[in-house]
């Protein structure tokens, strides 16, 4: 297992430079350029070729290039051109509340997964089951932002019940200002999770063992718990895992709409002032971590069907 | 697949229903413990204000982003500052200025005052901060560089020597940019100075919290007594509009800036909150790019103008909070009042274009910056009304650094665009949109006369006064039977507050002096 998960981080290496790479020179491709946009209405020619100067955009290309993998190796990531700190100062700041949104509405998502989908297995075809279909699928069709301010005038204006937006501080403040967001963001999740789910479920149900568990008369919870859902897990948590990581930098309209100071608005509007470093800083930081969710779901896996075995 | 439907359902039924009831249970658990946190509690004393985006920087000389400017105008002061109206300077630090006669000598008085961390504002603080708006490292180097010499005789005392006669230099100082800093302070701070920044306005820095917002509080040692009346202020980054009126609403905060036009009505309704529409110093247009065909002609240029019902704009996309323009130049000191704007006149624009030999109309494109919502509004309307008149044009939508990118490279034809002034005095904007070759060249349109040049060389050395206002009013008249863009409208800028708050208002510059904020 551990010799897994090293092998698994050595892996990260090509997969880093590669990255470096294209986001480098596509970059590059982009018109405009961080010291014209920065200068805005008022660079004139001698301006912003000052400015390109002092930002090392004057230099060849390899030798931005190798200074960039310089700023990775130090650790800082280059600085932003926008705000003249270290990228991975601005990252580490900005970093817990996409954290945040991405563990809380996880859990939020398997906290409904599993009951629903059950149900809608079980109920399959009844009432019930076509039910939690339509919700689910009107859900992934409603746009997160409208889905966000509906909430928002049910649950912050009309019933006061949650703040309309902000981050908070302090662990119980900050769930309580994170739970409408993180929710509307677990719908999207579950409306595919439940689904995948389900269809485990219902494949399972139909196998030999579970017959067979029953005929020696196990109770049908142990039989759920033991033999259905473990069995049915597998397709679900990859949907989970893949979602999981396009959450990472792709909250930029949740944070909009509920002003939180996440990675994805910062992604967003970085690539519009074109500030180089922080876009290749960013990029680096979610391809590190998708590629560490990618390998919790693969351990994910290995527990929850110990036929796997990860090697 | 295919199975027993009842079997499957008869054996599920207890489990799923413990499974359900064990999640609801938890939910239940939960939801209590979640929703009895305490809730940000209200010191009383600080105004609570949304705006837009956080803020870039605290440091003048390096930014140009509204919400950088706004704050640092709160933290620091400069030696003269627009009134309240924008028709002329004030005094800031300075309380009281003389220019030589032959224009090349300024003298100023400082105020006793004292920064935050109760030094007293010196000459050579002066002299030291402007010098560095003047240096290489500043983004605003060119608006000082008519500076030769800074002298400080005494304390109290500076005395700027000009080369040549450079009227708008008053003006500049009055500018962000021109913000006093302590130099001890700067130095001792090696760099990290603008993470706690030390001024003498009415304001200082608490915190930070990048993506969130600023925390200010009140600086016991500013110069106008009495004032500020509140204990801090809060400016918070709420980035969407709907967001901002649905927490003003909820009374989470007390104020905020740039209101969705169509819920202006609605928001001031209740009593609750009031709303109001700033007249700022702003001007949108379409650029049309004089170096491409057909836009060489002055005909065409000047039928477009008379295609677009920019009346009906201001009702439709503005809810009627603007005014119809009649030049590139935003409504500023000098303005000509009698100077009308092209009327509505489809005859009249046909037969422009039929004498200019485009009878059955052309065919063109439109840049619209993606991230500007009235823009993509414009960029429509625009479209319909120009196809009365047989032109046809294709929308390119795309986001803002490739607007930017490509107006100033001059590969477009017509483009969607604004241009807003942070000072009163019009010389910046002029030089900007009209002048060329200036740095902008008529901002990209590359629309040329060369009495607009003439005047704005001699504009500039001419004593403020109605002479000089004058020339800035046939330069715009130039302008403005030159069309070198489709004049559309000044709009204003909409803000709401809750009706405890007292004295809040967006200045035309845009920002807003929250010294004179109270908290009822």
């Amino acid at each position: 297992m551990l010799n897994y998960v090293l092998k698994r981080l050595v892996q990260l290496v090509p997969v880093l430079f590669g990255i470096t790479l294209a986001c480098f020179f596509l970059l590059r491709a982009l018109p405009g350029d961080p010291a014209t946009l920065l200068l805005g209405a008022r660079g004139g020619p001698e301006e912003i070729a000052l400015l390109k100067q002092r930002l090392g955009l004057d230099l060849p290309l390899w030798r931005q290039y190798l200074l960039f993998l310089g700023d990775i190796l130090s650790g800082s990531l280059g600085r932003s051109v926008v705000y003249g700190q270290t990228v991975s100062t601005l990252v580490l700041e900005r970093l817990p509340a996409t954290l945040w949104l991405v563990a809380y509405s996880t859990v939020i998502a398997v906290a409904m997964t599993v009951p629903l989908a059950l149900l809608s297995a079980v109920k399959r075809d009844q009432p019930t089951d076509l039910l939690i279909k339509l919700v689910f699928t009107v859900l992934l069709a409603i746009p997160s932002f409208w889905l966000g301010l509906v909430l928002v005038v049910a649950l912050a204006i009309w019933v006061p019940l949650f703040p309309t937006s902000g981050y908070g501080s302090g662990f119980l403040s900050r769930l309580h200002h994170l739970t409408l967001p993180a929710f509307v963001i677990a719908l999207a999740t579950a409306s595919l999770t439940i689904r995948s789910l389900r269809s485990g479920i219902l494949n399972v149900l139909g196998s030999d063992y579970v017959t067979t568990a029953r005929a020696k008369g196990n109770a049908t919870g142990r039989t759920m718990r033991v033999h259905v859902l473990p069995n049915a897990l597998i397709s679900s948590i990859s949907v989970l895992g893949a979602h999981t990581s396009w959450i990472i930098g792709g909250t930029v309209v949740i944070e909009t709409v509920f002003a939180l100071p996440g990675l994805g608005s910062l992604f967003v509007e970085s690539i519009f002032a074109r500030d180089y470093p922080m876009i290749q800083g960013l990029t680096i930081v979610f391809a590190v971590l998708v590629v560490l969710i990618n390998l919790a779901t693969d351990i994910a896996y290995a527990v929850a069907d110990p036929r796997i075995r990860l090697d | 697949m295919l199975r027993d439907r009842g079997q499957d359902q008869g054996i599920c039924m207890t489990t799923f229903r413990s499974m359900v009831s064990a999640a609801a249970l938890t939910l239940a658990v939960l939801a209590p413990a979640v929703m009895a946190a305490p809730s940000t509690a209200l010191a009383k004393g600080i105004l609570r204000l949304a705006q837009t985006q956080d803020l870039v920087s605290l440091d003048p000389i390096a930014t140009s982003d509204n919400a950088s400017i706004f704050a640092q105008l709160l933290v620091f002061d400069t030696l003269l500052r627009p009134s309240k109206d924008a028709t002329r300077l004030e005094p800031g630090l300075a309380e009281s200025w003389q220019v030589s006669d032959d224009g090349l000598t300024y003298t100023f008085k400082l105020r006793e005052a004292k920064f935050s961390d109760d030094t007293p504002v010196t000459a050579g603080d002066v002299a030291f901060s402007l010098k560095r708006a003047g240096s290489d490292a500043s983004n605003w180097k060119r608006f000082f560089a008519g500076i030769d010499q800074i002298e400080t005789p005494d304390n109290r005392t500076v005395v700027l020597k000009l080369k040549k006669v450079f009227t708008p230099l008053l003006n500049n100082l009055a500018l962000f940019s021109s913000a006093i800093l302590p130099q001890k302070a700067f130095e001792a701070a090696s760099g990290s100075f603008f993470e706690k920044p030390i001024g003498s306005g009415p304001f200082t820095v608490a915190a930070w919290n990048k993506g969130q917002g600023l925390s200010l509080k009140k600086n016991t040692n500013y110069w106008q007594a009495g004032k500020p009346d509140l204990d801090g202020a809060e400016l918070m980054v709420i980035p969407e509009g709907n967001s901002r009126v649905l927490k003003l609403q909820a009374g989470e905060i007390d104020a905020a800036l740039e209101i969705p036009l169509n819920q202006m009505q609605s928001l001031g309704r209740a009593g609750t909150i009031k709303t109001a529409v700033a007249n700022v110093l702003r001007s949108d247009f379409v650029l049309m790019n004089t170096k491409k065909k057909p836009f060489d002609d002055v005909r065409v240029r000047q039928a477009l103008n008379y295609a677009v019902d920019k009346e009906g704009l201001v009702k439709a996309l503005l809810y009627g909070a603007g005014k119809v323009s009649n030049s590139p130049m935003p409504p500023m000191a000098y303005a000509d009042p009698d100077l009308k704007p092209y009327a509505h006149d489809i005859a009249k624009a046909k037969a422009l274009l039929k004498e200019a030999g485009y009878a059955d109309g052309f065919k063109t494109s439109l840049l619209v910056h993606s991230g500007r919502p009235l823009h993509r509004q414009l960029g429509q309307a625009m479209q319909s009304a120009l196809a009365q008149i047989g032109v046809t044009a294709e929308i390119r939508l795309v986001e803002g650094g490739t607007h930017w990118a490509t107006t100033k490279a001059g590969d477009y034809e017509m483009a969607v665009s604004y241009a807003s002034s942070d000072t009163i005095d019009p010389d910046q904007m002029a030089g900007f949109l009209i002048v060329n070759p200036e740095r902008a060249n008529a901002y990209h349109t590359e629309w040329k006369s060369e009495r607009v040049n003439e005047l704005y060389e001699k504009e500039r050395a001419t004593k403020d006064g109605p002479e000089r206002g004058a020339m800035f009013r046939e330069m715009v008249k130039l302008a403005h039977d030159g069309a070198p863009s489709i004049f559309l409208f000044y709009p204003g800028t909409s803000y709401a507050y809750r009706s405890n708050v007292e004295g809040f208002e967006v200045l035309p510059t845009s920002n807003f002096r929250l010294e004179d904020v109270k908290l009822k």
